[in-house]
């Protein structure tokens, strides 16, 4: 009884080893295809055009499997390179870590990618190109950019009484007491125009969003901050102090909290909460696929009363894409990325798909692009002389977070004299990004 | 024992010193390996770790190449120009000194209650000691969603009886109590270990107090917490311990608060120590510093401030416990 | 008044005033004990309530679902891998727990009932390991599970519990002291070695401060966030459940209704635990305390 036990046992074993022997070697023999992993910041309906884009070009080449994985940020880009389990092709929406990415190592270096193939970088615009280095090294390619424009609800406009879109910063001040609809002890119904830093995209707290409207820059020429000497600043947060004294700090924060996350679909100003604001170029396709009926308008963002040349002007920034140190199928990455960054098939059908700027020449003039009319008010944006960008430093975005931390404070009436704070927030700046050159912390 | 016993019994004796030393050999052996995993364990998890962060403390190292010797230069950085030690510090010590007197005087409180009381005590235990079983994950999120401002049940039952709620997590005054308030939610465990501390003091001490004429409240101060006093010590140190390492709350509260305020679609933002650096815990930026930045060796010197504080901490209250801590026998 | 029936002692007759006014004393306790249970379940109950909200009522300001939407329960597990989070939770769970039984147990028997030289020393080391958080190793012990290649996975999670738990070698020491020398020196007449002695005889009689120790270092894994955070945030296929919930969001947005649903679903486990286990969990509690 136990020979024949064991006998069995022994059958079964040898027949799975063959079987399962037979099916691997079967399956090496059909399949050769390297599984190239990208990861991406999109989700959900981004992530989806994304993914098809990739999957055209899956199709066309069988040596490779593009697999991506969508609704990556920063930290896990930074915590995958560190313990070494890296995808092959890597992207991120914080263009301003470029910096940081590059001084690092942490992104290779492009140049010997690109003398080799003869490929020109001029094919982007001078900012997508400014974004994507640090220091003459190149790290990253520019893959579609965005740009910050004003959206208005004119249904509200309409029944205000106001003709266009403001053009000032008081005019926006004014329209924005005009169109608040206020509910029982205070509290904001309907808000005309949130300034609270930290609520949606284009309140950035870093305040990165507003500094083109006032011409106002990060560094001097000698490459130090200058937040406290260029007048631009105190401008800037004297009147976002103002209009948050207005509705009430307190306010401010309870329609926050009731306000709906910024990528849902009850979006405050989709859903008629907010009567202006200002955003990115991919708003245009998330009201296009969530609330095709809003009656709302696209214009360049308000700008200093003291600048009103630089009207038509807004932030830039953009998705930056490059390969993670530690990759495994270098080539097959780099082959992928030419493709994206170079190509103007894919960038107009993405353009398209989620409404982001195309970043070479010829795919904004390709004649797969679909013209949309509001859209092209934040291409007008784009390529105007006066947009910026952030400064590009070695600490990567780290001076956002020291100016959040002041700014936040200041709106909240906590952070005392100005020019003091600004003075002492410069000092911070410096300090830190001495530290990052040198090689220290942060 | 005279020369004669002694030379006659000497081999008898050799031979049972050397029996002696082989069952002390074996037993040291057995030890040994008892002892094992632990050795094993301690050099490797607690040994080595300290050794290297001191080592890294001085170092630039951000994982992508070797450690970069600088020297004194973290400790500089952490003393003199870091913006985000201060304020850390600070919150870590309100900690200590806000929110863990009120969570063993809370404990007491209901433990002392649940000591009275005669019926449904079992009832009473299991409902006070439930949540502190709760993932502080999961309780931290309902928190922070029962105290939002404007649709939370807290304000809106506020409201009802007409008063304007704070604006607890989002805001940097009511950010710390809040977490308070979760954290009294939790106090079960301590509850318990109150409670059968002061069911344990013996009765004739009760009795011969009452004979003597004192009153509850003089029953209280002479007797029980006397009596209870090593007890006292205990949570005193361990909620201290667990305030040094103050994180998951702090961080799971300000990441889904700040989301709260609509900055969740947005990656740029750093959401740690919401609202306006309130709830930056010493582990929190060690947290920041190590594993958001990566910048290992100034986290390792912030882990060697943190090792250096916490071990004073520890000795000054058990020093100063020598004063009113009164152990019953010779146990310790 | 009644005469006292027939007992070993003569009670003290209580007179009628005293009597009352320790009625009235033990209606307030019980009065307080009432709102203080009142204010621990209320939370419970608002976050059940939520959960059977739709996510607009969530967001507005009704403290009442209307209908009760039990979907919602279903909803979560469509909206999260939330069994591969529990498998991943189990696995740390009794995989560490079983860890640190094997490898305390024989540490705290050698710390209690062998006598050797140094025995004090480390003991007291070992009571210095408990005092400092984990916190304080953390950054070290990355840099060395990153050189090994492990990080994103369990090893780094799982694999220190089985050298040995500071908290668990304190508590099975102190019990292990209070077992009396003659049930072993029943066994060691009867010619068992150590070992063997620590197998049959102590496991027996120390069940409770096992069954305790389990449990915590059960909990404890269980419910933790921090250690998880640190190695598994970047693989999103090991996530245990505690990451999970706190990343549980929709695509776009954090549903609350589903969010607290997914919180109830989480703290269930433990709780029913508790249920079961109940007297080894206060027991336990207890051991702690009054021993430490």
């Amino acid at each position: 009884m136990r020979r024949g036990v064991i006998a069995a046992v022994v059958l079964v074993g040898v027949a799975a080893a063959v079987v399962g022997g037979t099916a691997r070697s079967s399956a090496h023999a059909g399949t050769k295809a390297d599984t190239i992993t990208v990861w991406v910041g999109w989700s959900a309906r981004e992530l989806k055009a994304f993914k098809s884009i990739a999957a055209e070009y899956d199709k066309k080449h069988s040596d490779v499997n593009i697999k991506v994985v969508g609704g990556i940020n920063d930290d896990k880009i930074t915590a995958a390179i560190r313990s070494g389990n890296v995808p092959d092709v890597v992207s991120s929406f914080t263009s301003a870590n470029v910096g940081s990415y590059c001084k690092s190592g942490a992104w290779l270096d492009l140049k010997p990618f690109l003398s080799k193939d003869k490929l020109d970088v001029n094919v982007f615009p001078k900012t997508s190109q400014y974004y994507t280095q640090y220091n003459g090294k190149r790290c990253a390619l520019p893959f579609l950019a965005d740009v910050y424009g004003f959206y208005y609800n004119k249904k509200m406009f309409k029944a205000a009484g106001l003709k266009g879109p403001p053009k000032t910063m008081s005019q926006l001040t004014a329209y924005a007491k005009k169109l608040t609809k206020r509910g029982a002890n205070g509290s904001i119904k309907v808000a005309g125009y949130n300034p609270f830093l930290g609520f949606y995209a284009g309140n950035a707290p870093d305040l990165s969003a507003y500094a083109p409207l006032f011409g106002a820059k990060y560094i001097d020429g000698g490459g130090k901050s200058q937040l406290s000497k260029d007048p631009a600043w105190g401008r800037l947060l004297r009147w976002q102090k103002n209009l948050v004294d207005f509705y009430g700090y307190k306010n401010l924060q309870k329609f926050n909290a009731g306000a709906a996350d910024e990528f849902s679909a009850s979006h405050a100003f989709e859903i008629g909460k907010l009567a202006m604001m200002i955003d990115g170029e991919w708003r245009v396709a998330f009201v296009q696929a969530e609330h095709p009926g809003l009656d709302y308008g696209t214009a360049p963002a308000p700008v200093d009363d003291a600048h009103p040349n630089l009207y038509g002007a807004g932030y830039v920034n953009g998705t930056i894409i490059g390969i993670p140190k530690g990759v495994k199928h270098k080539d097959q990455a780099w082959a992928l990325l030419k493709y994206l960054t170079f190509n103007a098939h894919p960038l107009a059908l993405f353009s398209n798909a989620i409404r982001n700027v195309p970043t070479t020449k010829q795919s904004l003039n390709s004649p797969e692009i679909k013209p949309d009319p509001r859209f092209k008010t934040f291409l007008n944006i784009f390529s105007n002389p006066n947009s910026k960008t952030s400064p590009i430093t070695a600490a990567g975005n780290a001076y956002g977070t020291l100016i959040q931390a002041f700014a936040v404070k200041w709106q909240a009436g906590h952070a005392g004299d100005l020019t003091k704070g600004l003075q002492k927030l410069d000092k911070q700046i410096d300090a830190q990004l001495k530290q990052a050159q040198a090689g220290g912390v942060p | 024992m005279t020369e004669t016993a002694a030379a006659a019994a000497a081999p008898f004796t050799l031979e049972r010193r050397r029996a002696r030393r082989r069952a002390a050999w074996r037993r040291r052996r057995l030890v040994l390996l008892l002892m094992a995993p632990w050795l094993i364990g301690f050099s490797a998890f607690f040994g080595y770790p300290l050794v290297m962060s001191v080592y890294l403390s001085f170092t630039h190292y951000d994982l992508l190449s070797s450690p970069k010797w600088i020297g004194l230069a973290n400790y500089k950085y952490l003393f003199r120009d870091d913006p985000q030690v201060g304020p850390a510090v600070k919150n870590t010590l309100w900690l200590i000194g806000i929110m863990v007197p009120l969570q063993v005087l809370f404990a007491f409180g209901v433990a002392l209650m649940l000591a009275r009381a005669k019926r449904g005590v079992g009832f009473f235990r299991t409902i006070f000691y439930l949540p502190a079983l709760a993932p502080p994950v999961a309780a931290t999120m309902a928190f922070v969603y029962l105290l939002n401002p404007a649709t939370g049940p807290v304000n809106i039952i506020l409201e009802k009886l007409g008063i304007s709620g704070p604006l607890w997590f989002q805001s940097p005054q009511w950010s710390k109590p809040s977490l308070t308030l979760l954290s009294l939610w939790g106090v079960g465990t301590l509850m318990i270990i109150f409670l059968a501390a002061i069911l344990d003091a013996p009765r004739q001490l009760y009795e011969s107090a009452e004979l003597d004429g004192a009153g509850p409240f003089q029953r209280l101060r002479w007797v029980t917490l006397p009596t209870i006093s090593p007890v006292i010590l205990f949570s005193v140190v361990i909620s201290v311990i667990a305030a040094l390492q103050y994180f998951t709350q702090a961080y799971v509260a300000a990441n889904i608060a700040a989301g709260q305020a609509s900055q969740a679609g947005d990656q740029t933002v750093n959401n740690l120590g919401y609202p306006e650096g309130s709830t930056l815990f010493y582990p929190v930026l060690l947290y920041e510093q190590g594993f958001k930045f990566f910048n290992m060796g100034y986290a390792s010197a912030l882990t060697v401030l943190l090792l250096a504080v916490a071990f004073t901490i520890t000795v000054l209250i058990i020093r100063h416990s020598r004063r009113w801590v009164h152990y019953a026998g010779a146990v310790k | 008044m009644s005469v006292a029936v027939a007992q070993p002692f003569v009670r003290r007759k209580v007179p009628a005033a005293v009597r009352r006014k320790r009625f009235l004393v033990a209606v307030a306790n019980h009065s307080l004990l009432i709102v203080a249970a009142v204010m621990f379940l209320a939370p419970f109950f608002f976050i059940v309530l939520t959960a059977l909200m739709t996510n607009e009522q969530a967001l507005s300001s009704h403290l009442w679902p209307s209908p009760f939407r039990w979907q919602n329960f279903v909803d979560v597990f469509h909206q999260a891998p939330i069994w591969r989070w529990t498998l991943y939770t189990m696995m740390y769970a009794v995989l560490a727990t079983l860890g640190v039984l094997v490898s305390s147990i024989p540490v705290a028997y050698a710390l209690s009932r062998i006598r050797w030289r140094g025995r004090n020393l480390v003991f007291a080391t070992v009571l210095i390991a408990l005092m400092l958080p984990p916190v304080v190793s953390v950054v070290p012990l990355y840099v060395m599970w990153s050189k090994l290649h492990l990080v994103g996975n369990l090893g780094p999670l799982i694999i220190p519990n089985w050298f040995g738990d500071a908290f668990s070698i304190f508590l099975l020491r102190q019990f292990f002291m209070t077992i009396p020398e003659e049930y072993l020196d029943a066994a060691r007449v009867d010619g068992c070695g150590e070992l063997r002695i620590l197998v049959t005889v102590m496991l027996r009689l120390a069940k409770p401060a096992i069954a305790a120790v389990a449990l915590f270092s059960f909990l404890y894994t269980f419910n933790d966030f921090f250690l998880p955070n640190i190695y598994l945030r970047e693989n999103p296929a090991h996530w245990v459940l505690q990451i999970g919930l706190s990343e549980f969001r929709s695509l776009h947005q954090v549903q609350w209704n589903l969010t607290m649903a997914a919180t109830l679903l989480v703290m269930a486990p433990v709780i029913i635990l508790f249920f079961l286990a109940q007297r080894a969990f206060v027991e336990g509690v207890t051991l702690t305390g009054v021993k430490g």
